[in-house]
Order: structure tokens, then C-alpha cells, then sequence
């Protein structure tokens, strides 16, 4: 308790205080205690497995996301006249009719997020394990923003699903949502577990010594 | 119970084999992964297989849009729209479904759907919003490996797998039979016409034409095809004809069969038809097709042909049995060294219309027709009708004619013998017959006769007629007188011989002179008037005047003539009781010798032969009469109706007549209905998604 308040000497942490706390209800046990006692959730100071999973669900992602910019997205029926286009495709679509707005909103929500979820849990996950030039606040923060930021792209998903359902004219115009729908959802679903199952605590253990 | 003191137990670490610490959430990516993949292999492997057609032009096959279609099924997509290497043609490749594609022949027929405003309807109207697409037709064959076809400029008539019999048509003129147009079977539509072409010849127009099954059966070698389109107003012996088909088949234009006899065979593809102008052409026709089994024949005419064309009948005892193809001339040198242009018809002669089987051979044919020519068969021109001018040549026996036999010219082709035809003498045309009707003299018989009826009353009425006993007596009185005059004492042998010829001259005609043959002539005219009473009932009058006539002849006895001589004589008398006369002996003499010359052309012919003669024609007019009174009634009444088709056609086409108000009103409405499609293709065309939005 000597070191407490002291600025020169790392933050006293619940693990180095022996110290667990409860994920799920925040009650704070013993090391060694197995289970939660208020809320049965099971306990441990750091998440061995988290990094595997992380790999895991955004590979999974990944693949998903792979047919999601190939296949047809929306499925656009005009007047008998059938229209598919994909991701990239409906964006140059867009940008073709001059919506460019339109265009920049998917174009962020389903390419730029992902993509950039991706280049940020990848780069978390690798560098979680070692002493990073970059301070334990900032990857924590983009952690955060990460996780923030995550569902949002579900609203292209969103938008075709609202779109198929609304969209059915009969003849004259009907929107069917693609496969690209499906695993682009399904990649959204997957990097977004990916992101959950990043232990954050495993950034601060890298923090021991703040380069200041 | 104190615890022993154990040693502390040594706790290590388990060694955990990597594998250990591998979590089951590595199943996920893996899922994922062979899902994706398994979705990737399966499109892959589901890829249609890719085939190339060959088209003229593309009109409107976008690549990646144009989808081709089997039985209204989307089966395919293109992919590539392409030129062949030299740009003649268009190369479309699509990526078809993979069974489908493993069933299309090689014969398969493709062809761009786009859409179609014509009188038939329209049709492919979709692709005016979807764009084109690719038709297809073909016979699933197994396991077709090829993937190369050349496609159709249009739909095709007659698509693969369809049921029924195709068949080509001849027409002279192709402009009203529009492709697509229909057959009608009794007025049901079993088929439908393919686009007209111009034969290799360029005579004449040839249309394919394919009739469907069920209705393919009633298709034989017999049938007769007829254009339905357009209408047509005929002035025939039968009336005014108007001949209207259906409103659809006015604006479509299209054709009608019938098969009008049994005992055809069936068609094959190469069966020509003649498409005949009409349904009464086309059922008077006996021909079924050209160049099938007809015999070519020939006839040679010295006279005119003024009137026979090609196609005109050729009839044995009135029955069709072949038409005239050709008519030519050549010049032909006769046996005293002239030249002579003579007339060459060349024949087709169809031997099922003869009488004999259709597979008949030409031998067969020829002997039959030697056989009859040998019996007297000949050819000779003929009318047509009795209103026409033109010709046909009549196959007639004639058993006394002079022996003849068929005869190949020098191109083999045999040759009928003709004889002269009575056409030159022929006058039962109509003109023919109101001519003759208008030459009768009938006015001037009546004329003469009245004034022969009146002469012969002056005679017998007048006063010198009445005298003329007693003037005879005074006559001889004075002639004894004058006999007894010594000057006529002085002149016997003169007066004796005068007198004796006198004598003779009232002796012959008391014999046999006049009175027979007026007698006769009396007859005649009754008989005239009985012909004429017969003949007709028109002119009661002549007959009343003729019965007069004969009444009053037969009222006037021979005395009565003789009076009438009498009078003549009463003359004489006047000559010699003047005194001229008795004192020039001569001039008595050569007076009476003007008598005996009057009498005796009196006698000779005079009067009562001219009458006889005026009698004689006045029957032979009478049977014209008759003969032109037979044909009267018929002929009237055929103009009667003629008039009456005349008028009510007329007035059907008067101003204000309901069908002109409906027609009127058709034709306005059928305006309106093109305005308006016609706006509604403007406003699609400028405004595609007004159909969307709804204005």
C-alpha cells in the first residue's frame, strides 16, 4: 500500500493487489476464487484465451466479409428488369447518379469500417503481448472507439433489410437482399464478437512501465 | 486426530499441449471458411455452360442484362456481345443453364424477342420496359454437345416442336398478305403466314404458310387456299357482290382453305398451292396445284382467239378439266405456199378431273384422249358466260366429224385438233339478243300490213269495186257495140286477140293466181298471229291487227277480187271507150298491152308475193321473238335483282345508312385507339417512369 498515490511507480492494480474483480457484476474477490459468489460468473484475472479468440471471430469475419463484396447485395427487380450489384458495385452506382453523400456513407459504413476494424484488432491483438511504442490510453482508446464504432456498421445490413421489405411493388420495382447481405451481416456479427472478446485488461499489463 | 505433516505438495503447472489451449472458437473461421467456400465451389460448379450465337444484328442485347429464355424460362445470361472477325455478324455469347444446355440440337432455333405493333397485335410488349431478351425454340435432344448456333433476324413462323403441316402458297401479289398474317379454317384461325418472298423466277409470290395440328389433316392436295383480305364488289350475271371477310382479317390480311374434294394426298414440303383471288375462284377451280400431274396439250386455232387468256377453263361437257397456260402464235406454211399466222394455246390437262386415277401416268392420259379424239372429240373456242366476251376452249364431241388424230408437234408436246367454233354466227349474248330483238321489223310489218289492210278496204269498199259487175256487163255491152261498129268490123282480129288474152289474164287468175297464194299468205299471217299470240303477250295489238287482217282477207272472197279486177278492167274500158282509143287502134293496143303487162306482173309477184315474203319474215321474227321471250323472263329478273343488289348496296353507302354510321364510327374509334396508344408510347418514352409514379 506503500506505493499508493505515489506518480513515479505504476498504478497499483487489482492483480498485483491480489486482488479479481467479477466481468460480469464487478464484485471483487480474492485471486485463487474460482467463482463469482454474488453472481456465479466465472473468474479470472486475465482472459487467457481472449487473444485466440479474437483471431478466431475475425477470421471468421474476414472470410465472411470476403463474399460480401462479391456477391450481389441487393437484388433490384425494375419493371421485369433485373439489376444486381455489389457493395463496390452500388457505390459506383451511386457515385454515377452523383449522390455522392449517399455513396460516401456506404462506402464508410461498408467498406471503410470493416476494413478499418480489422487493421485495428489485428494491430491491437498483435501488440498486445509486447511493450508498444504506443501508450496503453491510446490503444485503449482505439479499443474503445472500436467496439463504438463496431455496430454502426450493421446499418448497411439495416438498409437492406428495410429496403427488401418495403420495396415489394410487384411488378414494378422489388428488391430482394443477396447472399452479400447474409455475410456481410454475418461479418459485422463476427468482428464485432472479435472486438468483445479482446480482453482490454491485457493492454494494461503491457503498461507496467509508462514511457513517459 | 493430529494431521500428519505432510510434505507440501508439489503443484506444477500442468504441461498443457498447445492444442489444449486451442479454443472450440476456432471452429467459427473454419465454418466460415468451408462455408464460403463451399458456396464459391457450388457456384462455380453451377456455372451455365457457355454457348455462342450468331445473329445479324444485336438490336438491344446488352451484355450482362439480356437474358435468353426457353418457354418464357430464363435459362441463360449473356455474357459477351462480340463481332465475328470480319463484323458481318454479331456473336452473343451466353452462359446457359447446364442441363438445359446439354438438350439444345444443333437445328435449335434463336431469335431476339423486341417489341412489335402490327395489325396482328402486339407483341413483346414486356421488352419495352425489360429490354430484349432471346427467344428460344428447339426439340430436347440428349446430350448435345453443341455449343455453336446461328440465330434467327425474327421470330420464326414456325417454331420447332410445333405440330402441323407447312406448305408454300403462290400468289401473284404478296403485298396483302403480311407476315404473320392467318389461316382460317371455316372461319377458325388454324395457322399462320411466314413472310412473302419473291420466287426464284420472279413470276410470282411465295408464301409459307404453316397450319397447326389438329387442323393439319384437313390439308391435302386437294385444298384450295383463298386470300380473305381486303373486301371485293363484284357485277356478275348473279348481281352486285359484295364480298366482306371479317374486320380483323380487313386489317390483317390472311388466307382461307378448304378442301373442296376428297381423294387428295398429302402434302409434302415441296407442295405448291395456288392462292386464288377469292372463294369462288378458288372453289370453281378444279386445279389443284401446277406442275403436279397435269398433261400439257396444245391447240392450234386458225380463227381469232380474241378473248382466251392464260388460265382460261378448258371444259369437256362442261365440267373443268385442265386451263389454258399460254397463248402464242406461229406462222405456218400452207399447203398453196402462203403463209398464215396461225394461234397456239398450250393445255394443261388434269386427268383426276377427267375422270382417271391422279397417279395416272402422261401415256395413259394421251391414249384415253386419242381414243376420244378418234370418237370425234375436238376442241373449239367458246363464251364464258352469257354477259363475258371471254373465251374458253370446249373439249366436244362431235362422232361426224372428219377423222383426226393427236398429233406431237415438235417439241413433242401433242396436239388436239380443233375445228372451227360457231362463234362468228353466235349471238345469244345479250347484246346479241336485244340487237336482234331491235332489228325485228316488227314496226314496219305493222306498217305494212295496216297499209295493206287499208289498200285491200279501199279496193273492196270502193264504189268502182261495187260497180264492177255491172261495169263488166257495160263493158262487153260496148265491146259488142264496138264489135258491131263497122269500124270495129274493120279491127277483129286485134280486138279478138285482145280480148282472148283478156280472157286468159281473168282465167289464170281465177285458176291459180293470186287467190292460193293469198290464201296461203292469210295462213301464214294467222299462224303469225298465233306465233305472236304465243310469243308474247307484249304485243296484243300486232296480233289483234294481224287477226283483223286475216279476218277481213278471209272476208274477201275471190268475186270480191275479181271485182277488184274488175276495176282494172273498168279502166280498160274507159281506155276504149275514149275516143283517143278508137281512133288509135295502137294506142289500145299498147294500152292493153300495159294491162296485160300490169296483170301479169300482179300475177307473177307483185303484191301478193311481197305480201307473202313480209308474212314469211314476220314468222321467222316471230320465233326470234320467242326464242329471245324464252331467255325474257330469266334475264329480266336477273336485272331486277341486279338493280335491287345495285340499290341497296347504294344505299347502304348513302350518307347517313347505318352500316356507313358504323363504319364511320369503327374507323373513328379505331383512330381514337391509335391516338391514344400512340400517346401512351410518347409518354413512356419520354417519361419511363410515369408508369411507376402514374402519370
Amino acid at each position: 500500500m506503500a506505493n499508493v498515490g505515489s506518480a513515479q511507480t505504476p498504478p497499483l492494480t487489482a492483480r498485483s493487489a491480489g486482488l479479481v474483480a467479477c466481468v460480469a457484476c464487478g464484485r471483487v474477490h480474492h485471486i485463487g476464487t474460482q467463482v463469482c459468489v454474488r453472481c456465479g460468473a466465472a473468474l479470472s484475472s486475465r482472459d487467457t484465451t481472449s487473444l485466440q479468440r479474437v483471431w478466431a471471430w475475425m477470421i471468421a469475419g474476414f472470410v465472411a466479409y470476403i463474399p460480401a463484396n462479391i456477391y450481389p447485395m441487393l437484388e433490384t427487380t425494375q419493371l421485369g428488369k433485373t439489376t444486381s450489384s455489389n457493395l463496390i458495385g452500388g457505390v459506383i452506382e451511386l457515385v454515377g447518379y452523383g449522390s455522392y453523400g449517399v455513396a460516401f456513407i456506404v462506402f464508410f459504413a461498408s467498406v471503410v469500417i470493416p476494413l478499418g476494424k480489422f487493421g485495428a484488432i489485428t494491430y491491437l491483438a498483435l501488440q498486445v503481448a509486447r511493450p508498444d511504442p504506443t501508450a496503453a490510453h491510446s490503444r485503449h482508446k482505439m479499443y474503445e472507439v472500436v467496439e463504438f464504432i463496431g455496430r454502426w456498421s450493421m446499418i448497411d445490413v439495416f438498409v437492406v433489410a428495410l429496403l427488401s421489405s418495403l420495396v415489394q411493388l410487384g411488378s414494378a420495382v422489388s428488391i430482394q437482399p443477396g447472399i452479400a447481405a447474409v455475410s456481410f451481416a454475418l461479418s459485422v456479427a463476427f468482428t464485432m464478437v472479435a472486438a468483445m472478446s479482446f480482453d482490454q485488461r491485457l493492454i494494461w499489463d503491457t503498461d507496467k512501465e509508462p514511457t513517459l | 486426530m493430529t494431521l500428519p505433516d505432510a510434505p507440501q505438495m508439489q503443484i506444477e503447472p500442468p504441461t498443457r499441449s498447445p492444442w489444449r489451449n486451442l479454443s472450440l472458437v476456432w471452429l467459427v473461421p473454419v465454418l466460415a471458411l468451408v462455408v464460403s467456400l463451399g458456396i464459391a465451389w457450388k457456384n462455380f460448379a453451377d456455372r451455365g455452360t457457355l454457348i455462342t450465337i450468331t445473329l445479324p444484328t444485336a438490336a438491344g442485347v446488352t451484355a450482362g442484362e439480356t437474358t435468353v429464355r426457353y418457354r418464357d424460362v430464363v435459362v441463360g445470361l449473356v455474357e459477351v456481345v462480340r463481332f465475328a472477325p470480319d463484323l458481318t455478324t454479331v456473336l452473343i455469347d451466353a452462359r446457359i443453364d447446364k442441363v438445359v444446355a446439354d438438350t439444345i440440337p444443333a437445328e435449335a432455333q434463336f431469335w431476339v424477342v423486341s417489341p412489335q405493333v402490327s395489325a396482328n397485335g402486339i407483341s413483346g410488349l414486356s421488352t419495352v420496359l425489360s429490354g430484349v431478351y432471346i427467344d428460344s425454340a428447339w426439340v430436347a435432344a440428349d446430350g448435345s454437345d453443341v455449343r455453336e448456333f446461328t440465330g434467327l433476324a425474327s421470330m420464326p413462323m414456325v417454331q420447332p416442336g410445333r405440330e402441323g403441316v407447312r406448305v408454300t402458297l403462290r400468289s401473284t401479289d404478296g403485298t396483302s398478305l403480311p407476315a404473320g398474317g392467318p389461316i382460317f379454317f371455316r372461319g377458325v384461325e388454324v395457322g399462320t403466314l411466314d413472310q412473302p418472298r419473291v420466287s426464284s423466277g420472279g413470276d410470282s409470290a411465295l408464301i409459307d404458310a404453316f397450319i397447326e395440328a389438329p387442323y393439319d389433316k384437313y390439308v391435302t392436295t386437294a385444298t384450295r387456299f383463298w386470300d380473305t383480305s381486303g373486301f371485293s364488289v363484284k357485277l356478275g350475271p348473279s348481281g352486285l357482290d359484295l364480298n366482306v371477310g371479317s374486320l380483323g382479317a380487313l386489317l390483317r390480311g390472311g388466307v382461307a382453305f378448304d378442301t373442296t374434294f376428297t381423294g387428295g394426298q398429302a402434302t409434302t414440303d415441296a407442295t405448291v398451292f395456288n392462292l386464288f383471288l377469292d372463294e369462288a375462284s378458288a372453289r370453281a377451280s378444279i386445279f389443284t396445284q401446277i406442275g403436279d400431274s397435269a398433261v400439257p396439250m396444245a391447240v392450234i386455232f386458225a380463227e381469232s382467239v380474241n378473248g382466251l387468256e392464260a388460265g382460261a377453263p378448258v371444259e369437256f361437257k362442261g365440267l373443268r378439266v385442265g386451263q389454258v397456260t399460254s397463248i402464242s402464235a406461229f406462222i405456218e406454211r400452207t399447203p398453196g405456199g402462203n403463209r398464215t399466222v396461225r394461234l397456239r394455246a398450250a393445255l394443261d390437262i388434269d386427268p383426276r378431273a377427267l375422270g382417271l386415277e391422279g397417279q395416272t401416268g402422261k401415256p395413259e392420259v394421251l391414249a384415253f384422249l386419242r381414243g376420244a379424239v378418234r370418237n370425234g372429240l375436238r376442241a373449239r373456242l367458246s363464251t364464258t358466260s352469257l354477259f363475258s366476251a371471254a373465251l374458253k376452249i370446249q373439249l366436244a364431241e362431235l362422232p361426224d366429224a372428219p377423222t383426226s388424230d393427236i398429233v406431237a408437234d415438235a417439241d413433242g408436246i401433242p396436239i388436239l385438233p380443233s375445228i372451227q367454233s360457231d362463234l362468228p354466227d353466235f349471238t345469244a349474248t345479250a347484246e346479241g339478243v336485244l340487237e336482234r330483238i331491235n332489228a325485228l321489223p316488227i314496226e314496219e310489218v305493222m306498217q305494212q300490213a295496216i297499209s295493206l289492210m287499208a289498200a285491200i278496204e279501199a279496193v273492196a269498199a270502193s264504189e268502182g269495186t261495187q260497180k264492177a259487175p255491172g261495169a263488166l256487163v257495160a263493158l262487153l255491152d260496148d265491146a259488142r257495140a264496138l264489135i258491131n261498129q263497122d269500124a270495129t268490123q274493120a279491127l277483129p282480129g286485134e280486138l279478138q286477140q285482145t280480148i282472148a288474152e283478156l280472157r286468159k289474164v281473168v282465167t289464170d287468175l281465177q285458176e291459180k293466181g293470186a287467190i292460193d297464194t293469198l290464201v296461203s299468205a292469210l295462213a301464214n299471217v294467222d299462224k303469225l298471229s298465233a306465233d305472236l299470240a304465243v310469243a308474247t303477250t307484249q304485243v296484243p295489238a300486232l296480233v289483234q291487227d294481224f287477226r283483223d287482217l286475216a279476218a277481213k282477207a278471209n272476208a274477201l272472197n275471190a268475186e270480191d277480187l275479181i271485182n277488184s279486177t274488175t276495176k282494172l278492167l273498168q279502166s280498160a274500158d274507159a281506155v276504149i271507150g275514149t275516143d283517143a282509143a278508137k281512133a288509135l287502134p295502137a294506142s289500145l293496143a299498147s294500152a292493153l298491152a300495159e294491162v296485160q303487162a300490169a296483170l301479169k306482173e300482179l300475177r307473177d309477184g307483185g303484191v301478193v308475193t311481197n305480201a307473202n315474203a313480209a308474212m314469211a319474215s314476220a314468222a321467222n321474227a316471230a320465233d326470234s321473238v320467242a326464242r329471245a321471250a324464252d331467255d325474257l323472263p330469266q334475264l329480266t329478273s336477273q336485272l331486277d335483282s341486279l338493280v335491287k343488289s345495285a340499290n341497296a348496296l347504294v344505299s347502304n353507302y348513302g350518307v347517313r345508312s347505318p352500316f356507313s354510321a358504323e363504319t364511320l364510327d369503327l374507323l373513328r374509334q379505331i383512330n381514337k385507339a391509335a391516338a391514344a396508344v400512340t400517346q401512351l408510347a410518347r409518354t413512356i418514352e419520354r417519361n419511363p417512369n410515369s408508369l411507376l409514379i402514374g402519370r
